[in-house]
């Protein structure tokens, strides 16, 4: 599923493409070179800090065995709200979805890293079922009874990903050296994923830091109302 | 020359303005009233009516504006809320999980199977459904039109949504032959990822819900820049469809405005609006909302027509009213003239009829009142005229009936009645005062034939006066003439009566005698007594008249003989009198010589030649028939033979008793 993602990046970009064979070759070589931190902070148009924006170290693929690990994680269900609303997993992690509110809640993905379902469960409900995501990619999951319950789940490729705070700093630790593709995601990010992949170039003994500005769109979203009336006569 | 005028033909500008003022000539005060009324009234009723029915007619055009307004409001409303509806049925759906589930699938044909059996469910609120992803392309259509993505106006519908902050556009669009009215919204899973797209259509159940809804038919019209246009769904009755094209006026400047549409039998105002229009084709939908305008001017029309039916029973009450005024007027004037010619005709005896107690009612007691006094008058002057002459009634109607006379010279003439006393006694007095009424009457006829006036009555004698109150040169000789024919009339008839007659001429004082209450015309003065003297006289000379020597001077055309020179009681002049003998023509040569004879016996007695006065007069005496004059001279001179009346003597006879 990654790859169908990402091909469209790949075919789309012949300069990215060329870039990218061009960074394996030269990662092969400095291997060795451990320690280097990467230090993005984010902020929207405005200067604002960017909060819950995904940054993700691409590795080449003879490297990727070396930055594996699965985690368990949660995201729970409170006041009919995801919390966390963006979560970030290596591929192959677990997440368990409980129910903290009293009543109904009915997750469901529909997107294609991971499509999933579980039908109306309550409090303590599933508190043991957990959902394995094993395919790098976006995954939004909504509440069928609660349609402006949203959330994301980043499942990365590898373990080299940030999630930024409220500050909007997101930093990576321990990277290798090298020229890498450096993926930035935001649920609101108006540009593409491709679009968004920056390239960047990491020497030993270290601190690489940048600021990076991103241009968002409206959240196309179900707002949560306080009325139970959506709409009214205009 | 102004029949002349009257004849020629009009000329000039004068012709219209006089056939104009002709037309307010009128020859009844009826005619006059009733126009007068019609220019009072029509102008007010017309007035009235005019205000009223336009005031009404604006009511009526405000109403249906207000209905039609309301009416476009409530299909605005109504296609408003069925996009609601289609826009809750299409949200529904996006929350369908089955759907959702079917979408994610990426199976378009179990998409367009659920798209349908929502088509299915929504009562037919919903028409057609179309799915496009985020990228344009349709996924699914209900109506399979056949392209792969959106284009024109649906692409101008999502993109719109797409802007909007709700992400939610409408727009109306031709389907096929059909506009549609279409929604669009996205379709969360839970985030959007496309486009759901519902419609209706604008056909005519849609006309038909409508129309229910706002009592007013409801058209919904296309027109194509090119094309005929055409009414795509109306509640109108297919007859009246072509009617509406025809005369629809679909201008821009005609929207949201009234305009008639006249199908004929029946009258309807319209509101247009427009419902797209489309900015490439130049194509609009267009909603035609109708009302009879009959139908609710009905109200207006029954109004106006109870208002004429009031005009006329007002105009009609007035007319009669009017007429009925104009009777009570004219019929009073017209019995007034009859009267008043009536009057003029003399005839006093009927009264007006009039009982009315205004202007006429005075009036016509007043003519009453006149024909009365008129009547009186008359009565009064036909018995002045029985009880004093003619002319002297006539004197005194004409002038103001005062105390005082003038001064004028007059013949008076005294008539007596011999042997009536004796006549008397043996008949009835009844029988006595008829055959002196009608000697008397014979009198008073001679007299006035002869342009006299009987002055008085006093029992047999009659006074009567020439020259007064109407005096002309002949008075004396008509005094003469009326003189003789009294005593021949009145020596004529069967009956022993005759006539003496005394006339003197003289000043008198001619005028109204009497007090201030009662009074009478006569005259006075010496001329009068000298007259009744004279009359007195002929008694004692045995003659039928005595005049006076100013009466002969005045009327000197007849034979007279001087009788004597007297002294009348009361006189210091002494007088000559003399007896009308009769005129010319009458007296016999045997007259003449006894007149002669007479004279000359005169003159010897007045020169005392006593003997040859008694023969002559003795002489006469043996004679003539009139024994009795010469007697008196004989027995005169036997008294002045035995005393004499001296040198001085003229031969005046002095009486010294009346």
């Amino acid at each position: 599923m990654m790859t169908q993602m990402f091909a469209t990046h790949t075919r789309s970009s012949m300069l990215s493409g060329l870039i990218g064979f061009v960074l394996i070759l030269f990662l092969f070589f400095c291997q060795s070179a451990l320690g280097q931190d990467l230090r993005i902070e984010l902020t929207d148009a405005d200067g604002n800090a960017l909060e819950n924006a995904v940054i993700e170290l691409v590795l080449p693929t003879e490297l990727k065995s070396s930055y594996q690990s699965v985690l368990a994680e949660a995201i729970d269900q409170r006041d009919k709200e995801f919390v966390p609303a963006v979560t970030v997993v290596p591929s192959g992690s677990e997440i368990n979805f409980p129910n903290s509110d009293d009543i109904l809640h009915h997750v469901y993905s529909f997107s294609p890293a991971k499509n999933f379902n579980i039908p109306l469960y309550g409090q303590g409900e599933n508190d043991s079922f957990v959902e394995t995501f094993p395919e790098p990619g976006i995954v939004e999951i909504g509440c069928n009874i609660h349609d402006w319950m949203l959330a994301y789940i980043y499942v990365a490729e590898s373990s080299l990903y940030a999630l930024s705070g409220e500050d909007g700093v997101a930093v990576l630790f321990d990277l290798p050296a090298g020229e890498f593709s450096l993926r930035v995601w935001h649920p609101r990010a108006a540009a593409s994923l491709e679009d968004l992949t920056q390239t960047v170039s990491l020497s030993s003994d270290n601190m690489t830091s940048f600021s990076l500005s991103l241009e968002l769109q409206r959240d196309r979203r179900v707002r949560r109302a306080p009325g139970a009336n959506r709409r009214r006569y205009r | 020359m102004t029949s002349i005028e009257k004849q020629s033909p009009p000329s000039g500008p004068e012709a219209p303005a006089a056939s104009f003022a002709s037309l307010f000539t009128f020859k009844s005060f009826r005619s006059r009233l009733v126009v007068f009324l019609l220019c009072l009234l029509l102008p007010v009723l017309g007035g009235i009516f005019y205000y009223v029915n336009q005031n009404n007619e604006e009511y009526t055009e405000e109403t249906i504006n207000t209905y039609l307004e309301l009416g476009a409001n409530v299909f605005d409303f109504t296609r408003q809320q069925q996009a609601y509806t289609l826009e809750a049925i299409t949200g529904s759906l996006t929350w369908d999980f089955g759907f959702r589930a079917a979408y994610a699938t990426n199976d378009p044909a179990t998409l367009f199977d659920a798209a349908l059996n929502v088509l299915e469910r929504s009562l037919g609120i919903a028409d057609m459904l179309m799915i496009a992803d985020l990228d344009n392309q349709i996924i699914i259509d209900t109506e399979l039109q056949g392209g792969e993505m959106l284009i024109g106006t649906w692409l101008e519908l999502v993109q719109e949504a797409d802007a909007s902050e709700e992400g939610i556009a409408e727009k109306i669009v031709t389907i096929g032959e059909d506009p549609y009215q279409l929604i669009a919204l996205p379709l969360y899973l839970p985030r959007q990822v496309a486009w759901i797209i519902g419609g209706f259509a604008l056909d005519d159940g849609f006309v038909q819900q409508v129309s229910d809804t706002i009592v007013s038919d409801v058209s919904i019209l296309r027109l194509q820049p090119g094309q005929p246009s055409e009414i795509v769904a109306s509640t109108l009755i297919t007859a009246r469809q072509p009617i509406l094209l025809g005369q629809l006026q679909t201008e821009a400047d005609y929207f949201d405005n009234l305009q008639r549409i006249d199908f004929g039998d029946e009258e309807y105002t319209t509101l247009l609006r427009s419902l797209y229009q489309d900015p490439l084709s130049g194509g609009q939908i267009l909603a035609a909302i109708q009302r009879s305008y009959d139908e609710n001017n009905e109200n207006v029309l029954q109004f106006r027509n109870l208002l004429i039916q009031f005009y006329s029973l007002v105009i009609v009450l007035s007319l009669i009213a009017v007429i009925y005024l104009a009777r009570s007027i004219t019929n009073p004037l017209s019995h007034l003239a009859n009267a008043v010619k009536r009057i003029e005709a003399g005839d006093y005896a009927k009264q007006v009829a009039v009982r009315s107690k205004d202007e006429l009612g005075e009036l016509a007691d007043s003519v009453n009142s006149m024909a009365s006094g008129l009547a009186e008058k008359e009565k009064v002057r036909d018995l002045l005229g029985k009880v004093v002459s003619h002319q002297i009634a006539e004197e005194l109607l004409s002038n103001p009936v005062e105390l005082g006379g003038e001064e004028r010279t007059a013949t008076i003439l005294f008539s007596d009645i011999r042997g009536f006393t004796s006549f008397c006694e043996d008949l009835p007095p009844q029988e006595v005062l008829e055959e002196l009424n009608k000697v008397l009457s014979c009198i008073s006829d001679i007299v006035e034939a002869h342009n006299g006036v009987v002055d008085k009555f006093q029992g047999d004698a009659v006074m009567a006066l020439f020259g007064a109150p109407v005096s002309s040169r002949d008075d004396a000789v008509n005094a003469m003439a009326a003189g003789l024919k009294i005593i021949a009339e009145v020596g004529s008839a069967e009956n022993p009566l005759s006539a003496c007659v005394g006339i003197n001429t003289g000043l008198v004082v001619a005028g109204n005698l009497g007090s201030a209450n009662r009074l009478n015309y006569s005259v006075i003065g010496d001329a009068v007594n000298l007259a009744a003297r004279l009359e007195s006289l002929t008694r004692l000379y045995n003659v039928a008249n005595i005049v006076s020597a100013a009466s002969k001077a005045a009327a000197p055309d007849f034979v007279y003989r001087e009788l004597d020179e007297v002294q009348v009681v009361g006189k210091s002049r002494s007088v000559s009198i003399y007896e009308l003998v009769g005129t010319v023509d009458s007296v016999t040569p045997e007259k003449q010589a006894e007149l002669a004879l007479f004279a000359a016996a005169l003159a010897a007695y007045r020169q005392q030649d006593w003997a040859r006065a008694r023969e002559q007069f003795t002489q006469l005496l043996e004679t003539c028939d009139n024994r009795e004059l010469h007697q008196v001279f004989l027995q005169r001179i036997k008294h002045y033979e035995d005393n004499s009346p001296g040198p001085d003597w003229q031969g005046v006879y002095t009486f010294d008793k009346k």
